[in-house]
C-alpha cells in the first residue's frame, strides 16, 4: 500500500523551473562558497610585506603534482597578481557577497524543490530569491568593474554567465506566476 | 504502508552530499593552483584540511544515507513510467555513485595518509597515522584519486541528465527526492 505524500498535479513549467533551479542551486552554492574561501585564504597568508618569497619547487613534489619549475613559480606569481590587483575593499566585498550568494543558493535549492512539488508559496519565493541572486551577480559585477584589468578577466565572464541564468530563471517564476493567475 | 518518496532524511543527506561534492570538486581545483607550501608560504593549508574534513564527512554521510535509504525504501517507481533497461540503468548508476563516492574518500586518505601532513578533523579529532610518509605511495593513491575522482564526475553527470529528463517528462519521478 502506496501513501499519498507526493504531489503529482504539478504543472510542467514548475517541474522544469524547479529541476534547473536545484542543479544550478547546488553547482552555485560550491561556487560561491569556494570563492568566499579564496579571498580568505589569499589574505590571511598573504606576506605583510606584499614581496612573496622565492618559490620552493623540490623536484618530487613537482613530479607529484605534474608541474614544471617555471610553472611552480609561476603559482607564486598567479596568487601575487591576484592580490596585488585587488584594491583593499575587494576581498572583504567580495567574500561578503560570496557568503551572501552561498546561502541565498542553498535556499534556492529548497525553492526548486517546492517548485516541483508545486507547494503554494513556491512561485512567489522563487521570485524572491532569483531577484537575490541576479542581485549578488549584479552586485559582484559592479565590484569587479571597479577593479583592474586582471580581475576583470578573472571575474566578469563568469558573473555575466550567472547572471544570464539567474536572469532566465526569474523570467520563468514570473511567466509561471502569470500563468497561475490566468488559470 | 510505503511512502511514493524517499524518506526526509534521505532527501536532506542528498542535497547535503550533492553540494559538497561539487564544493570539493570545484575547491580542489583551486587549491592545486595555489603555490606549493614551503615555511613562508601556507596558502594551502586551510583549503586542503578543509577538503580532507569534509571529505571524511562524506563517508559518514553516504552511511547515514544508504541506512536510511533502506531502512525506509519508498515504493518502487510505477513500471509505466520506467521501462526495464532504464531502471536497470539507474539502480546501475546509483551502486555506481556510492561506490565512487566512497573510493574518492577513501583514495583521497589514502594518499594523504602517506604524506607529512597529519590530519585533525575539522581541526578537532587527531586521526592516528596509518602509514609512514611516503612519496611513491602519496603518488600513487593521488593518481587513484584524481581517475576515480572524474569517474564519479561523469557518473554524476549521467545521474543529474535522468533526473532533467524526468522533470521535463513531468512524470513525478523526481518529485521523490525533492520532498521538504
Amino acid at each position: 500500500m502506496v501513501s499519498e505524500g507526493l504531489n503529482n498535479n504539478s504543472p510542467s513549467w514548475a517541474s522544469i523551473l524547479g529541476v534547473v533551479a536545484i542543479m544550478l542551486g547546488v553547482f552555485l552554492t560550491a561556487v560561491h562558497s569556494n570563492e568566499a574561501m579564496k579571498q580568505m585564504v589569499i589574505v590571511e597568508h598573504m606576506p605583510v610585506s606584499g614581496i612573496m618569497p622565492e618559490a620552493d619547487c623540490p623536484e618530487d613534489e613537482l613530479e607529484e603534482e605534474g608541474i614544471s619549475v617555471a610553472e611552480c613559480e609561476y603559482l607564486i606569481d598567479h596568487v601575487k597578481g591576484i592580490a596585488m590587483s585587488a584594491p583593499d575593499w575587494f576581498p572583504s566585498a567580495q567574500a561578503t557577497l560570496s557568503l551572501v550568494g552561498a546561502a541565498l543558493a542553498f535556499v534556492s535549492i529548497i525553492i526548486g524543490g517546492a517548485l516541483v512539488n508545486y507547494t503554494p508559496w513556491a512561485s512567489k519565493a522563487a521570485v524572491a530569491v532569483f531577484t537575490g541572486l541576479a542581485a549578488i551577480d549584479l552586485l559582484q559585477f559592479a565590484a569587479v568593474v571597479n577593479t583592474g584589468p586582471t580581475l576583470r578577466e578573472v571575474y566578469l565572464g563568469g558573473i555575466l554567465l550567472w547572471f544570464v541564468l539567474h536572469l532566465m530563471l526569474l523570467v520563468g517564476a514570473v511567466a509561471g506566476r502569470h500563468t497561475e493567475a490566468s488559470a | 504502508m510505503q511512502r511514493q518518496g524517499f524518506n526526509r532524511t534521505a532527501v536532506i543527506l542528498h542535497w547535503l552530499l550533492a553540494v559538497s561534492i561539487f564544493f570539493l570538486f570545484i575547491s580542489s581545483w583551486w587549491m592545486m593552483g595555489l603555490p606549493l607550501p614551503s615555511p613562508e608560504l601556507q596558502f594551502r593549508a586551510f583549503p586542503f584540511q578543509l577538503h580532507k574534513n569534509i571529505g571524511i564527512t562524506l563517508v559518514i554521510i553516504i552511511f547515514m544515507l544508504l541506512y536510511v535509504r533502506l531502512r525506509h525504501r519508498p515504493a518502487p517507481v510505477d513500471s509505466t513510467l520506467m521501462t526495464p533497461s532504464m531502471n536497470a540503468l539507474s539502480i546501475l548508476v546509483h551502486v555506481l555513485i556510492y561506490g565512487l563516492v566512497l573510493a574518492v574518500c577513501v583514495t583521497g586518505y589514502m594518499s594523504s595518509a602517506h604524506t607529512r601532513w597529519d590530519t585533525v578533523w575539522w581541526w578537532s579529532i587527531e586521526f592516528p597515522r596509518i602509514a609512514a610518509p611516503d612519496e611513491e605511495m602519496n603518488e600513487f593513491w593521488g593518481e587513484l584519486h584524481t581517475y576515480v575522482a572524474w569517474a564519479l564526475l561523469g557518473i554524476v553527470a549521467v545521474h543529474v541528465s535522468g533526473a532533467i529528463y524526468h522533470a521535463f517528462r513531468n512524470d513525478g519521478i523526481v518529485r521523490r527526492m525533492m520532498r521538504w
